[in-house]
């Protein structure tokens, strides 16, 4: 099915001269610390905390409402330190969904709800599921779909996967469209 | 990308029968056909470490029984478990003259594995801690390993002396008849003869078999407390963890011992019919890429449903197709009624179509599978399976041909609309753009009593040019061919009717 368009108010969206669309209603922390690298969407509550560490987005990656992009941290014994997360090109994240990842990989979908633990890796083209719950420091191998609370591979992706996804993070671009007064 | 996250509307038709989704299909470029996953031979590339992205040569992993050697499962929740460093617990020093020397000594770290899930440690199993980061943590010796390797032993043994029957028997030597003329039949020949094995083998293969199971009657009996002593559930493993690891089977949670964790596979695809890979991952776990990559995404125009009116029995619907052209040749596409012969068919240099038959493809090279005969899977080929699709709906096919511009990456950044070089009907073609258009059809349902309730499916041929690039390796002029490939879409369910 092809998509549905997509309309947002003109006024709620601040566009970037690279294509970024940043919703106002969201919460950046720490906004010289998050780098989108063009044509990233954020939708209406989103937090994104880059007051902890850096957080870097590739290009055509979708934010969608109310989702958690937070730096993991590591426990040391003086005390705790924040680590970056490095986010890569065509990554969907669903709504509600919590990211708390080392690495997220390119092309790489996480379903609505999902929690994705601590220092979590997610590898390039691997998919998880709506309200799946990734455990803490997890690595999410490549062509592998992840389902379920703790999340467990349920699934090999088909070999297209990367072409899939470059596909619909594209169209959800072009269909990203401001409402016509 | 719907593909990953929607029911299929649109299944293609594979030549073995099944119906899936185009991201799941392959396209042999060497037989022209489309194949899928359950007619293509799976071949395991390498082996991987799903953790620590370790890969080992095969030979390694047999021998490490197909686990990593360095990554643990937890025994509890099944999660993967990390290492985790803690102090040494200070002991209580022998003498003063020790203690003062104990206070300059840097305290040793230790490290013990942590399940970062259910919290279970090491440290409640029993497991000592180890003072390096990797490696080092005891084994668990499978209580029956001995008796396993002397049946392995023992069958290795039969192997090998099968394996040297059969070279026997593919050099037959004359002697035996000279012997048999010399000699007259010896009762050893006479044996062979009869197709028996020689007396003396099966003796001497009695005395090395490994002697046989005995079944026992004689049972441990049961606690004395089992009927009165309440149960403590939080004690005792549940069933998945026992089946987690079959041989030992561990009753109680402080006797579970972290597993070690199960190597995945990278596969290669081959086709069937050709014996060429349809697709090949690079070597490397992380590696995204593919040395070969023939899915039928790739080469197959792709059809997609952009919106479809409501549907009632008896009133022509509006069903708009998004067709995608992916590959880096023009194409001609037309929509044919589902009874359309699915055979390929080509153009000869005289102008006459003709059918496509594995002779004439033009094929690349003859002997596509570098493994020797002795070790390579020999390919079964099915018969396809028969289409169980009904179609519950009439559609209205354009006659006109189409034609869909070759797939280029730039085109992206283009913003000039190129739609004036084809002369399209405008009642058929409503938008344009690039290697891909939108289409406007008609689809109308009829009443089907069996189907009721079931959403409508509509099927049709979709016949598209297909440029042979093979041939162009060996500097001959590509093969342009007809294919035809059956399409079935799920349309929705019927609204009311009218």
């Amino acid at each position: 099915m092809e998509p549905q368009d997509i309309y947002y108010d003109k006024n709620e969206y601040v566009e970037t001269a690279s294509g970024n669309k940043v919703s106002r209603q969201t919460v950046l922390c720490g906004s010289q610390n998050i780098v989108l690298h063009g044509k990233v969407i954020v939708q209406s509550d989103a937090i994104i905390r880059g007051d902890l560490a850096n957080v870097r987005t590739g290009r055509y990656c979708i934010i969608s409402k109310n989702v958690v992009i937070r730096p993991p941290f590591k426990k040391f014994s003086k005390g705790v330190a924040f680590f970056p997360l490095q986010m890569g090109d065509h990554v969907f994240v669903g709504e509600r969904a919590v990211v708390n990842a080392a690495v997220v990989g390119s092309y790489v979908y996480i379903g609505k709800n999902a929690v994705i633990g601590r220092r979590c890796i997610l590898k390039d083209c691997c998919y998880i599921e709506d309200g799946a719950v990734v455990p803490p420091e997890t690595v999410v191998p490549s062509f592998t779909r992840f389902s379920g609370s703790p999340a467990t591979c349920t699934e090999d992706l088909p070999e297209c996967t990367q072409d899939l996804m470059m596909d619909f993070t594209k169209n959800y671009y072009q269909h990203f469209l401001p409402a016509k007064m | 990308m719907a593909y990953l996250f929607q029911p299929d509307y649109v299944r293609y038709v594979c030549s073995c029968g099944s119906l899936k989704p185009i991201s799941k299909m392959y396209f042999c470029r060497h037989c022209l056909k489309i194949r899928c996953g359950y007619c293509v031979c799976h071949e395991a590339d390498s082996h991987y470490c799903p953790n620590c992205m370790e890969n080992l040569p095969s030979a390694e992993v047999r021998l490490k029984k197909n686990k990593c050697s360095n990554c643990f499962d937890c025994p509890c929740c099944f999660q993967t478990l990390c290492t985790r460093a803690g102090q040494a617990p200070l002991r209580p020093p022998a003498s003063s003259a020790d203690a003062k020397q104990d206070v300059k000594a840097t305290p040793k770290k230790v490290y013990y594995l942590s399940c970062s899930l259910c919290r279970w440690t090491s440290r409640d199993a029993g497991i000592p801690d180890q003072y390096v980061a990797t490696g080092g943590w005891p084994e668990q010796e499978n209580p029956n390993s001995t008796r396993i390797s002397t049946l392995i032993d023992f069958h290795k043994v039969l192997a090998s002396k099968e394996k040297q029957e059969q070279q026997r028997k593919k050099f037959p030597t004359k002697r035996t008849f000279l012997q048999y003329e010399k000699f007259g039949l010896t009762s050893a020949m006479v044996r062979k003869r009869a197709g028996k094995p020689l007396e003396p083998k099966s003796l001497i293969q009695h005395s090395d078999q490994p002697a046989p199971a005995v079944a026992n009657e004689e049972v441990d009996d049961l606690p004395a407390g089992i009927f009165t002593e309440a149960v403590d559930i939080t004690k005792i493993t549940t069933l998945e963890q026992r089946l987690q690891h079959p041989d030992v089977q561990a009753e109680k949670i402080n006797e579970l011992r972290p597993q070690h964790k199960q190597f995945l596979v990278k596969r290669s695809q081959r086709c069937r019919g050709c014996e060429h890979n349809v697709s090949k991952p690079e070597y490397s776990p992380q590696s995204i890429k593919f040395k070969i990559q023939l899915a039928a995404f790739y080469h197959v125009p792709e059809i997609r449903i952009v919106t479809c009116e409501p549907l009632r029995v008896g009133v022509a619907s509006e069903l708009l197709l998004k067709i995608c052209n992916p590959t880096q040749h023009q194409t001609q596409i037309s929509l044919l009624p589902l009874d359309t012969p699915t055979t390929p068919t080509t153009v000869t240099a005289s102008g006459e179509e003709q059918e496509l038959k594995r002779e004439n493809i033009q094929m690349g090279s003859e002997s596509p599978n570098l493994l020797p005969l002795a070790v390579r899977q020999i390919s079964v080929t099915e018969d396809p399976k028969p289409i169980t699709v009904v179609s519950g709906a009439e559609i209205a096919l354009p006659e006109c041909p189409l034609f869909l511009p070759p797939r280029d990456d730039a085109a992206e950044y283009d913003e000039t609309n190129d739609a004036s070089h084809f002369q399209d009907d405008k009642k058929v073609v409503v938008w344009r753009k690039g290697n891909k258009i939108v289409v406007r059809l008609h689809v109308t349902p009829f009443a089907n009593e069996q189907n009721k309730g079931e959403p409508v499916i509509v099927g049709f041929v979709l016949r598209h040019g297909y440029v042979n690039t093979l041939a162009t390796l060996e500097h001959k002029a590509p093969q342009k061919s007809e294919l035809n490939v059956q399409l079935f879409l799920t349309l929705g369910n019927l609204v009311g009717t009218a």
